[in-house]
């Protein structure tokens, strides 16, 4: 159960000695409770009170990492059941699996496309995480062998599968000192899996079916001394999943089931539903999921589903506001009027670079709301466009007084005219139809 | 936060489509709504429900998605051959017809749109869902001619909107249909919807709504958290916004990533697009979710039954 700073407080030394860089114990015992102090930090704690602490005032879900270095990722830190409550955190890793079946050709195609392919959008890289390995041989020779072969193509985060503890081990002789995550501990192996755990400092995915096994195997997991573990609940179906994941977050942020305080896993590899295993476990707590190496026409889909459910609802991606110059324009290019909504800046970019155009273009600041949005809402209105031409010094950079309008900003550009003395011209609302616009209209226009 | 949410409310229910014993032709009736949990959980309803899908035709194709017409060839241009395969090849649940003929600015035709009606609802034994006007000005004519070319039938008509929902409210009255309320993904403007027409005299249990949904990419995440919300305040006890949800993407098919796809991969690329905001929307406690893509129905049904199935083999009914 959480604590509260008071009761924390009455664990304390009370000496208010500052040495935990706090001025009292009491400022101290609330800093515990919301998370943002380590009970270690305080000297003249016993042992007893320092772990009862630690468990009462970690995150409900704990932090792990996978991998090392760059492509490596944390998962876990979640606080909220509903996205709109505040914002989801750490998006799912999505791991490739291979099988040690497979030849060393094959396992090294698909740990290329894991190393090499991203899909640019709105401003952001969207790519897998890494690579899991299944020992479906059952040998741990073969096992060792696959994961050396995509250890010789790249870093990325790794995940083994085997049953056999003698196969853990010969794959984490490969690539044990950079966190792989292990699955998994069952009822049968969980001692031997703890133990190379331990050994190498790599996380545990822990497997049993239901909450209330996973419980008990967690439990028993992190009673020996595993710190980093990841949950499997090991369903038959989608909908099972749902309610298996549910009930975890449920129970996890209410504190009430530390044991159950740990990022979940989802195999996704369902035959036929992939695509709907993958959507339901970002859209439904998933913190690690497998999937088959997924054709890239189906893959950006969910991939762009992760990203759209792990935007903070209160913040949409944007840019900052300003000039931004595309190709290379001279005095006398067009200048563009548009907002700065991420996506709304990408795409009219991406028309305008296909077609080799330079041109300005002035993002004002909507907080991150699109041209139809914004106009809807009256955040975007003369008076802002007249200071943003004011502040970004626009027309120095320009020589001329005419301004672009998107298309559906066409209601305001009387009153722009009339705000800022600029000449306006109503572009199209389509970005894909602006090209065409600026070579027909532009030439003839006073500034071109 | 509790091991078990405790909720006070529940989703009203609303029936759609009448049979014979009801007064109509189709050979079956629907009837949405009823949770009592978040979508597909324990709470939720004891048969395993999954909800609704529904194909979306329309009776003048010029500005309908091209990987659809594609697909379709030949019945984009005969509604009736087209819902009647909605129905028996690809197997839908419900057909919704959009009668794009009214975004032309050409003489409306209202007669020419009653008979159009007339042959889909001849042509499939599925209950229906009409999408009439999309011009203020036609709405009352539009309307009402559809209202009564299905007079009995219960269809469900679209759309109402906050500044446009009268003509479609009377037709609805007058001859016994549903409507759908839709506000652009806000929770309070869906209430404020809910409230106009409940004034005029709409019975909450004819009223579905529609949260609005932006495509994956292009606002998806913002109509995922409002019908979220929007079951949440229902389940909490707010009986203003208890009703069933529609959700449709209808930018799906056309969005950049599908149109600039290789024409190798651009069916797969629209059929995956189009899921990844259908079948959220499901997650999300939609009743009804529209596709435009044929193919999409089998793919969104399959795995809204896995959904819905808590153990291994145990097949979900949609609706009903
Ligand atoms: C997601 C969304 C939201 C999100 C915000 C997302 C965001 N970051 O803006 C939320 C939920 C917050 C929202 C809120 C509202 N929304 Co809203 N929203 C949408 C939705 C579904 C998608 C918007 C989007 O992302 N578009 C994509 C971007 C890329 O489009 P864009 O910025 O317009 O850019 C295009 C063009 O303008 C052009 N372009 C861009 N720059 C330039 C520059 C030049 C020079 C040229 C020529 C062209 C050009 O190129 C781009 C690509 O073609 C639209 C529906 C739709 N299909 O548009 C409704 C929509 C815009 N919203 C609408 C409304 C009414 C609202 C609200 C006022 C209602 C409310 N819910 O309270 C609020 C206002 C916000 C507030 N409360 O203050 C209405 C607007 C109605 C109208 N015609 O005026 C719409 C159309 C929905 C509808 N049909 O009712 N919305
Ligand atoms: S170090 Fe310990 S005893 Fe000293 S002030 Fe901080 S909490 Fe109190």
């Amino acid at each position: 159960m959480a604590l509260k700073a008071l009761d924390i407080y009455k664990l304390l030394p009370k000496k208010n000695c500052k040495e935990c860089g706090f001025p009292t114990c009491l400022t101290f015992a609330m800093k515990l409770a919301s998370g943002k102090a380590d009970a270690e930090t305080c000297p003249y704690l016993d042992e007893a009170t320092k772990q009862l602490l630690k468990g009462a005032t970690r995150p409900p879900i704990l932090r792990v990492k996978i991998g090392v270095g760059e492509r490596s990722f944390a998962v876990g830190e979640e606080i909220v059941l509903f996205r709109h409550d505040k914002s989801f955190v750490h998006p799912p890793g999505i791991l490739f699996l291979v099988s040690d079946r497979q030849t060393t050709d094959e396992i090294r195609r698909v740990a290329t496309r894991v190393k090499d392919e991203v899909f640019p959008r709105v401003g952001e890289l969207l790519r897998v995480n890494g690579i899991a390995i299944r020992n479906d041989s059952g040998s741990p020779e073969a096992f060792g062998k696959a994961v050396r072969v995509v250890e010789e193509t790249a870093e990325f985060p790794e995940m083994l599968i085997a049953g056999s503890p003698a196969s853990m081990e010969a794959a984490l002789a490969e690539c044990g000192n950079y966190r792989p995550l292990i699955h998994a501990a069952t009822a049968e192996n969980h001692g031997a899996m703890c133990s190379l755990a331990k050994r190498y400092g790599a996380p545990l995915a822990v497997r049993a079916r239901g909450a209330d096994a996973l419980r008990n195997l967690a439990g028993t997991c992190a009673a020996a001394g595993v710190q980093d573990l990841v949950l499997d609940p090991f369903p038959e179906t989608l909908g099972e999943f749902l309610i298996t994941s549910t009930l975890i977050r449920r129970l996890a942020l209410a504190r009430s089931a530390p044991e159950l305080g740990y990022p979940v896993y989802l195999d996704a590899t369902a035959p036929g539903l992939e695509e709907a295993a993958l959507s339901l476990g970002i859209l439904k707590y998933a913190a690690v999921m497998v999937t088959t190496p997924r054709n890239p026409a189906s893959l950006l889909p969910s991939l762009t589903l992760r990203q759209n459910i792990y935007t903070d609802p209160q913040k949409p991606i944007q840019m900052t506001p300003g000039i931004y110059r595309v190709g290379n324009p001279t005095r006398g290019d067009p200048l563009l009027l548009t907002v700065n909504f991420s996506l709304t800046y990408f795409t009219l970019l991406g028309y305008l670079e296909s077609s080799r155009i330079s041109c300005f273009l002035l993002l004002v600041d909507t907080e991150g709301f699109s041209v139809l949005t914004a106009v809807a809402s009256g955040k975007l209105n003369e008076n802002m466009i007249r200071d943003s031409l004011q502040r970004f010094g626009v027309e120095a950079e320009t020589g001329h007084r005419t301004l672009v309008l998107p298309g559906y900003a066409a209601p305001l550009s009387g009153r722009v005219e009339e705000a800022t003395g600029w000449k306006v011209l109503v572009g199209p609302r389509d970005a894909a139809e602006v090209p065409e616009f600026l070579e027909q209209s532009w030439k003839k226009a006073p500034g071109g | 936060m509790a091991e078990q949410e405790e909720w006070t409310g529940t989703i009203g229910r609303v029936l759609l489509g009448a049979t014979r014993g009801d007064g109509g032709t189709r050979s079956v009736q629907y009837c949405i709504g009823g949770s009592r949990d978040l979508p597909f959980l324990p709470g939720e309803a004891p048969c395993g429900k999954r909800p609704l899908i529904a194909l979306e035709i329309c009776d003048d194709p010029v500005l309908w998605p091209p990987v659809v017409r594609e697909q379709v060839g030949d019945l984009a241009g005969d509604t009736a051959a087209w819902a009647r395969e909605a129905e028996k090849t690809y197997g839908a649940d419900l057909v919704r017809l959009h009668l794009t003929s009214t975004h032309r600015r050409q003489t409306p035709d209202p007669d020419g749109m009653k008979k159009t009606v007339e042959s889909v609802l001849a042509a499939t034994t599925l209950p229906l869902i009409i999408e009439g006007s999309s011009d203020p000005a036609l709405d009352s004519e539009v309307f009402q001619r559809c209202g009564e070319a299905g007079a009995g039938e219960r269809l469900l008509l679209g759309t109402a909107e906050a500044d446009r929902y009268r003509s479609i409210a009377a037709a609805a009255l007058a001859y016994g249909h549903a409507v759908i309320a839709q506000s652009p993904i806000d929770i309070n403007l869906a209430k404020q919807l809910n409230i106009l027409l409940r004034e005029i005299g709409v019975p909450v249990d004819r009223i579905v709504i529609d949260p609005y949904t932006g495509a994956l990419g292009y606002g998806f995440e913002y109509s995922y958290s409002v019908m979220e919300r929007i079951r949440y305040a229902a389940l909490k006890g707010d009986t203003d916004l208890a009703m069933p949800v529609i959700s449709a993407a209808p930018d799906s098919l056309t969005v950049r990533e599908v149109r600039d796809a290789a024409p190798a991969d651009r069916q797969e690329r629209a059929l995956s697009w189009e899921f990844h905001a259908a079948f959220p929307a499901a997650v999300a406690g939609a009743d009804i979710v529209c596709v435009r893509h044929p193919l999409s129905v089998k793919r969104l049904r399959d795995a809204c039954s896995a959904l819905a199935a808590r153990q291994k083999g145990t097949p979900a009914q949609g609706g009903g």
